[in-house]
């Protein structure tokens, strides 16, 4: 998709009420495993306090595309990425790029919850010790006021010395999305928050998301596009590895502009 | 009806949006409706633009709730007792409009007859007939409001009360039309708004029902009495002469 089509996206939104800021501006990004080019020349931004979806089938390379934006790629020989991806202005893909400051500034949640081996309390304490130095009982209001932003806090908070993994799977998630909200974040990558999760326990996190967003940029890929419906403003359909459409997500669940997005929503793929 | 609220807040929010919206709509829909039968009686010039012009408010908001619906539809995937409550605004906000449409109908008339010096006992019957629809309307609205179908289904019954006024206005105004055809010209008018009035208690019916079908899930299985005669009724011109 063009730079053009974005920038008219952008136009069309901003109301004189609200101004749509970039908090992460990706630009003709290329990504590459190997010899494959997995993303061909994306163009998208993620709206500051604003959710934006990304759909599209299996090996679209929208998970690819988020773990771009934080470097967890780094992690992985053989994989490289070329373009820009702007954090407030800043192209995060440069060499000069603190990897651990990047990581602090967009936190991520993954498919399945991924608890420390130790206490609730811990969990939480954890990730704020790597960063900063605090005495005991700002430790402890920071981690109350995490899980309560996790939606969490009601239904943990006589049991903090539990281990994290005896929380149930919606739990666990939500403690996932504590901790990342812990180290104070600006931007909150959600890789298939829901999939292993009930629809009542989906249902909390899909509330969550929606109070999240007042504080927070949030990414959040899903194979389930009706939650991409549910809980987004901004919806990305990528295909074999190109963006196909970016809209604002009624427009995109509504009255999609391109073919081959309306076929992929409406379940017409050929 | 009582149901818990949902987890997701703003999905609750929406859906209390949507509510709103057809009550005030049918505030709209009610104040159409009496001012235009106000401004037929008191052959009233202003009153009855006044209401015309309030009518494009009520397609205003029918377009709103439309464009709701959809993109709940498409956003919430509602279910159930959701569903409905989608699918009952979308037919209600429908009905209403017509009933604005109907109502303006009827201030146009009375635009058309401020020139007719007719007594205005010739106004009595419709008049009724007016306040009999309106009360019916209002009372379909509350049910609505309530979600109470015991009550809509009073409504539903009730309409045969508009159907018989509405007969007996039919035979009336013939029989002034043919006592002197200068009476022709406004109660030609007369019969076309007690026509519209009986249109608008077939359309709280309709509401009734969607009321019904909002809170039980099924439609209502009885029959309804039906007691509009008069496309069958012969006009015995011959014994005007």
């Amino acid at each position: 998709m063009s730079l053009a089509m974005q920038t008219e996206i952008k136009n069309k939104a901003a109301t004189p009420a609200e101004r749509l800021e970039e908090k992460v501006s990706v630009r003709h990004l290329n990504f590459y495993y190997g010899e494959y080019r997995a993303l061909a020349d994306i163009n998208v931004n993620l709206y500051q306090n604003k959710v934006t979806a990304f759909i599209g089938p299996s090996g679209c390379g929208k998970s690819t595309l988020l773990r771009i934006i934080n470097r967890i790629y780094d992690l992985y020989p053989n994989q490289r990425a070329d373009g820009e991806v702007l954090l407030d202005g800043t192209n995060v893909l440069g060499p000069k790029q603190d990897l651990n400051l990047l990581r602090a500034k967009v936190g991520m949640v993954f498919q399945k919850p991924t608890p420390f081996p130790m206490t609730i309390y811990d969990n939480i304490a954890f990730g704020v010790r790597l960063y900063e130095q605090l005495p005991k009982a700002d430790l402890d209001a920071r981690v109350e006021d995490s899980l309560r932003r996790g939606a969490l806090w009601d239904e943990v908070k006589d049991k903090l010395d539990a281990s994290g993994l005896s929380l149930s799977g919606g739990q666990q998630q939500r403690l996932c999305i504590a901790r990342t909200v812990a180290i104070r974040p600006e931007v909150i990558l959600l890789d298939e928050p829901c999939s292993a999760l009930d629809p009542i326990s989906t249902a909390k996190i899909e509330e969550l998301i929606d109070v999240l967003k007042r504080d927070y940029t949030i990414a959040i890929v899903t194979h389930n596009m009706q939650q991409a419906a549910r809980t987004s403003d901004y919806t990305a359909f990528m295909y074999l590895g190109e963006l196909v459409e970016f809209d604002n997500t009624t427009q995109i669940f509504t009255n999609p502009r391109m073919e081959r997005t309306q076929d992929y929503i409406t379940g017409r793929f050929g | 009806m009582d149901t818990h609220e949902h987890i997701v807040r703003s999905y609750e929010e929406e859906l209390s949006a949507l509510n709103n919206k057809i009550a005030k709509m049918g505030g709209l829909a009610e104040q159409v409706l009496g001012q235009s039968i106000d401004a037929l009686e008191g052959r009233d010039p202003d009153l009855a633009a006044a209401t015309i012009q309030q009518d494009e408010a009520i397609d205003e908001l029918e377009k709103e709730i439309e464009e709701q619906a959809i993109v709940m539809i498409a956003r919430r995937q509602p279910l159930a007792y959701d569903l409905r409550q989608i699918m009952a605004a979308l037919r209600i906000s429908t009905d209403l409009e017509r009933i604005g449409d109907l109502g303006k109908n009827i201030a146009k008339r009375a635009l058309a007859v401020v020139g007719e010096q007719q007594p205005k006992q010739l106004m009595l019957g419709l008049k009724h007939m007016g306040e009999l629809a309106l009360g019916q309307l209002k009372e379909v609205l509350d049910a609505y409001i309530e979600r109470d179908a015991d009550r809509a289904l009073k409504v539903w019954y009730r309409d045969e009360d508009i159907d018989a006024m509405y007969n007996s206005l039919f035979r009336e105004l013939l029989t002034y039309m043919m006592e002197d055809p200068r009476n022709i010209g406004l109660c030609t008018h007369l019969l076309f708004g007690a026509k519209n009035i009986e249109r608008i208690g077939d359309h709280a019916t309709n509401i009734a029902e969607t009321v019904y079908f909002l809170v039980h899930g099924n439609a209502i299985t009885d029959q309804r009495p039906k007691s509009d005669t008069t496309s069958s009724t012969p006009v015995p011109l011959r014994s005007a002469v």
